[in-house]
């Protein structure tokens, strides 16, 4: 029993950091109506500036050109300046975040805003790597923590700065409500929230409380952030991800209550600890003798998932700057012209290219399968699904296991693959179907997160840590693989006869979303996206909808997955893990979450696509530099098209003249002279 | 006469707010029906709950069977249409698909098959009924590109192109000038002589009592008078109760509205 206590206080530390977290992730929402998934990389940011500053006295700064990578103190720096100085630069980060950003996404769909924001995770991210490297560093102390300092409780000793961190969250959390309550601050802030015009009239404008909400919570996210490094490790990813659990505390607080949101944040990290204790037990259930792996994290997803249904996921509607809508979906003209130019297109190059341009196509291609079911998911039925990546592992695992173990090859072991994907989509859709917009993608990335450490890095169910193989595939006795024999292509991997598969795959899938959309369907799902009410008065069933929408993009990921795996010859489970499910959502918007065209210039862009082998091979852009300028490129791309490249009603003109000779001319268009001749038509 | 749609002791509570209390309507065969009150009298609330969106105790029936504890899909393709106080279009569709998508009643796998095969193909009713509300030319414009009074308008239109046995409509002049508000009385008088059934709510005196042909009054929550609009006019409560002003004062513009409906 003591044993347990123990554990449940050791809990408190880590549990500080989602609280600390989520109350960032809470106020950022109050403040501009952002679900700021950045804001564990923020605290990252401030626990790497103080280490800097601690071990080897200096502050790193991001790369940019003429700028110096550091700058020195001639000596470490002390415990109080280095976390001052930590709270400062996430101070400025919060502000530029907020000026330079979301300033210009006000109006912007709240998707965009989320996408944004993980621009800046990724650019933070990125950064950390390049300064820091990939391996871990430990932090040094920031409170006591002597032999001395333990506290005696019921009979467990518990070092004290488990109970510290508890009680700094507490009194941040307080000091947060009383701010809302009582300051001229928080009170327009609550205006803000409800109307903007309310706001102006206290005398504060909207701009300048969503700048202040904004610094606020990324003070108080990087002072946590130094605070609990020294009991996490410290590197490019543990503590950016903990704002999954940060962000699963804020949904159960609605986004809106400090105290919820802090409580939660604490609750999930002494559950999490416990769990470390019931592993521990001879009884619990491991894996070849090792623990299981993610079972806290399956346990943080079924929490999310049982809250939002006791609480019937009402959502928290911020007056006029939630309910933007995502881009206009543009209905195809033709579906055979360009169909045919596309193949033409694939063969030449897969012809033609070298043997690392052709994998590169090859990436392309399959991102664009990953991106075409994101564009049914969201883009038709607007469901903000961050599921899909892992959807595809689902498929992916499925084919190896069923390739190595049952001996099901080509082509019945993707279609078995691309089954279980998609029913295992259609559960979590069943799971979630009164779970909307913003709230949905938390409860999917929770879903996400699970899938990978629960299932994927199973070393029975997934790949554990070595990847699980998977036989080449074979049709009729023609080898389909990326090894199988061809006349071009110099004998080097991958052969141009998988290049192929890929192709007719992704020209069949587009050519199914296409016509979605053009058909009945796509009106169903489009009227589910713009009104779900509406759409049930008019004797649409939303829920099949729904339902049919997430098994045909789940099947979609699914063709991605299994095509994933013959592609590498072996399934890992970093390739699925929610880092990739957050960047091919953003790339996916970028390019226009809402068409196909939108899906393949997506595709195109994906990391280790065609335009990231441009940017290595011809402008010389390191491979380790593309991440920080993909997430650069992300906000900038956002700020100046918020509805993505090809996702507005008028996209750039570029992409407009390049689509004009893909689908050919005659791109039926209203004009608004034919809205001007039937005003007041309606009642002569 | 058989009711198409009745409601029987219909109550809606929000929280602690009884926001209708014991209600009963009834809409007859070929019937137009008209269901007033002052602002938050409970006319809205009254649609809702009849249409599965609140949930509410006491009975609905439409033909006769009860559709009370339905989901509002079922309520729908049962046979019952409504419009909404804020028209609630579909903005990412144009107007003709705003009222094929409501019109299409084909179950799912033959949509499904649809879009396997590329073919498309429209329900009937789709263009009569642009037609029969004088919408015709805005048939290809999208939504979100018209003016409020043309939104109500597609929202009416959509409501009737599945061909309901009965629709509920909310309010569907507010937008409208008086010319035109009266065109639209005369063109769902044709839509009710066509053998739909029609409960209308609306603030334009003029409007539901020339049309009409009974009138029920709500006043929070609650029937306080039915009847013929000459009877309902008269009505001292409806009189006192509705306008919330000296008695003699509304009478004259209730009169007044009379008139200019030229009833
Ligand atoms: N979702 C809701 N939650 C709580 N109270 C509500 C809700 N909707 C309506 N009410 C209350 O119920 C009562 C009836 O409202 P309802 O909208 O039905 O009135 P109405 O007759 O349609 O008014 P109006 O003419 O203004 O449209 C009002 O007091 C209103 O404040
Ligand atoms: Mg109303």
């Amino acid at each position: 029993m003591e044993q347990v206590l123990a554990f449940a206080l050791l809990g408190l530390g880590p549990g500080a950091l989602y609280s600390g977290i989520a109350l960032g992730v809470v106020l950022n929402y109050r403040g501009c109506g952002v679900i700021n998934v950045a804001m564990g990389a923020i605290a990252a940011l401030g626990a790497y500036v103080a280490y800097g500053l601690r071990t080897g006295g200096y502050l790193f700064l991001p790369p940019l050109p003429l700028v110096p990578a550091h700058v020195n103190f001639g000596g470490p720096v002390g415990v109080v300046p280095a976390l001052v100085i930590a709270v400062l630069v996430c101070a400025l980060t919060g502000l530029l975040l907020d000026v330079l950003v979301l300033r210009a996404l006000r109006n912007a769909s709240p998707l965009a805003k989320l996408m944004a924001t993980l621009g800046l995770m990724l650019s933070i991210q990125a950064i950390i790597l390049l300064r820091f490297g990939s391996s871990g560093q430990s932090a040094p102390d920031v409170l006591p923590n002597g032999p001395g300092d333990v506290v005696h409780l019921l009979g467990v000793t518990i070092p004290s700065d488990e109970f510290e961190l508890a009680g700094i969250v507490a009194v941040a959390a307080f000091a947060l409500v009383a701010i809302y309550r009582w300051t001229r601050f928080g009170l327009a802030t609550r205006a803000a929230s409800e109307n903007e015009t309310t706001a102006v009239l206290v005398g504060l404008p909207p701009a300048r409380l969503s700048a202040m909400n904004t610094v606020l919570a990324a003070s108080l996210a990087g002072a946590l952030g130094v605070l609990v490094a020294p009991l996490t490790q410290l590197d490019s990813t543990t503590i950016p991800l903990a704002v999954v659990p940060a962000l699963g505390a804020a949904l159960l607080a609605r986004f809106t209550s400090f105290g919820i949101a802090m409580v939660a944040g604490l609750g999930l990290g002494v559950i999490e600890s416990l769990v470390t204790y019931l592993q521990s037990r001879p009884w619990f259930p491991t894996t070849h003798g090792a623990q299981l792996p993610g079972v806290a994290d399956l346990l943080f997803f079924a929490i999310i998932v049982a809250a939002m249904y006791w609480r019937g996921g009402a959502l928290p509607y911020r007056g006029s700057l939630v309910e933007r809508r995502l881009p206009a979906v543009p209905k195809p003209v033709r579906l055979q012209r360009p169909a045919i130019v596309c193949a033409v297109l694939c063969i030449t190059a897969f012809l033609l290219f070298t043997y690392d341009f052709r994998q590169a196509a090859i990436n392309s291609l399959i991102g664009m399968l990953v991106c075409l079911s994101l564009v049914v998911i969201t883009g038709f039925v607007g469901q903000i699904s961050l599921l899909q990546v892992a959807l595809g592992g689902v498929a992916a695992f499925a084919v190896s296991k069923l390739s190595m173990s049952a001996g099901i090859g080509f082509p019945l072991g993707p279609i078995f693959g691309v089954v279980i994907a998609s029913l295992v989509g259609v559960a979590a859709a069943a799971s979630a179907l009164r779970v909307r917009g913003v709230n949905l993608a938390v409860v999917t990335l929770a879903g996400a997160v699970a899938l990978q450490s629960f299932v994927f890095d199973n070393p029975t169910w997934g790949g554990g840590f070595t990847g699980s193989p998977v036989n080449p595939p074979h049709l009729f006795g023609v080898d389909l693989s990326t090894q199988a024999s061809f006349p071009t292509g110099g004998g080097q991997l991958p052969s141009p006869v998988f290049g192929l598969v890929c192709t007719v795959a992704v020209i069949m899938a587009g050519l199914l979303v296409a016509s979605v959309r053009r058909g009945r369907l796509g009106q169903q799902m489009l009227a589910v996206r713009s009104n779900e009410s509406a759409a049930a008065a008019a004797g649409i069933s939303v829920r099949n909808v729904k339902l049919l929408a997430f098994g045909l993009a789940s099947a979609l990921a699914g063709v991605a997955g299994s095509l994933y795996a013959y592609n590498f010859g072996s399934v890992t489970a970093d390739r699925f893990g929610v880092v990739n499910a957050l960047v091919f959502v953003s790339f996916a918007y970028v390019g226009g979450i809402t068409s196909v065209t939108g899906a393949v210039l997506a595709g195109l862009g994906v990391t280790e696509g065609v335009f990231g082998h441009i940017l290595e091979k011809w402008v010389g852009v390191p491979a380790s530099y593309q991440l920080y300028v993909a997430g650069l490129l992300l906000m900038a791309t956002l700020i100046t098209l918020p509805e993505g490249i090809a996702g507005g009603r008028r996209p750039p003109p570029p992409i407009r003249a390049i689509s004009r000779l893909i689908v050919g001319p005659g791109r039926a268009r209203r004009t608004s002279a034919a809205v001007g001749a039937t005003q007041g038509g309606a009642t002569s | 006469m058989t009711a198409v749609l009745e409601t029987r002791a219909l109550s809606v509570s929000y929280g602690g707010v009884r926001a209708l209390a014991d209600v009963d309507v009834e809409v007859g065969e070929g019937q137009l029906v008209g269901l007033i009150g002052p602002n938050g009298a409970g006319k809205t609330t009254w649609i809702d709950a009849v249409c599965g969106f609140v949930p509410a105790t006491g009975e609905t029936r439409l033909d006769g069977r009860t559709i009370s504890g339905m989901p509002p899909t079922a309520r729908a393709r049962a046979g019952l249409g409504r419009t909404w106080q804020a028209a609630e279009l579909f903005d990412d569709l144009t107007v003709r698909e705003n009222l094929s998508v409501a019109a299409d009643r084909r179950p799912m796998w033959r949509l499904v098959g649809e879009a396997l095969t590329g073919r498309e193909s429209d329900p009937p009713n789709v263009e009569s009924t642009l037609e029969l509300l004088g919408i015709g030319e805005l048939a290809d414009v999208a939504a979100d590109e018209l003016t409020q009074g043309q939104r109500k308008l597609v929202g009416v239109a959509r409501a009737l192109a599945p061909g309901p046995r009965v629709v509920c409509l909310d309010e569907p002049a507010a937008g409208l000038d008086s010319a035109e508000s009266r065109a639209l009385g005369q063109r769902l008088r044709q839509v009710v002589d066509s053998g739909v059934a029609m409960l209308l709510v609306d603030h334009d005196m003029g409007l539901v009592l020339g049309v009409c042909d009974r009138v029920v009054v709500l006043e929070f929550g609650r029937v306080i008078a039915a009847g013929p609009p000459e009877v309902v006019r008269r009505d001292p409560k409806v009189t006192e109760a509705y306008l919330g002003r000296a008695a003699q004062e509304s009478q004259a513009i209730l009169d007044a509205s009379a008139i200019g409906t030229g009833t």
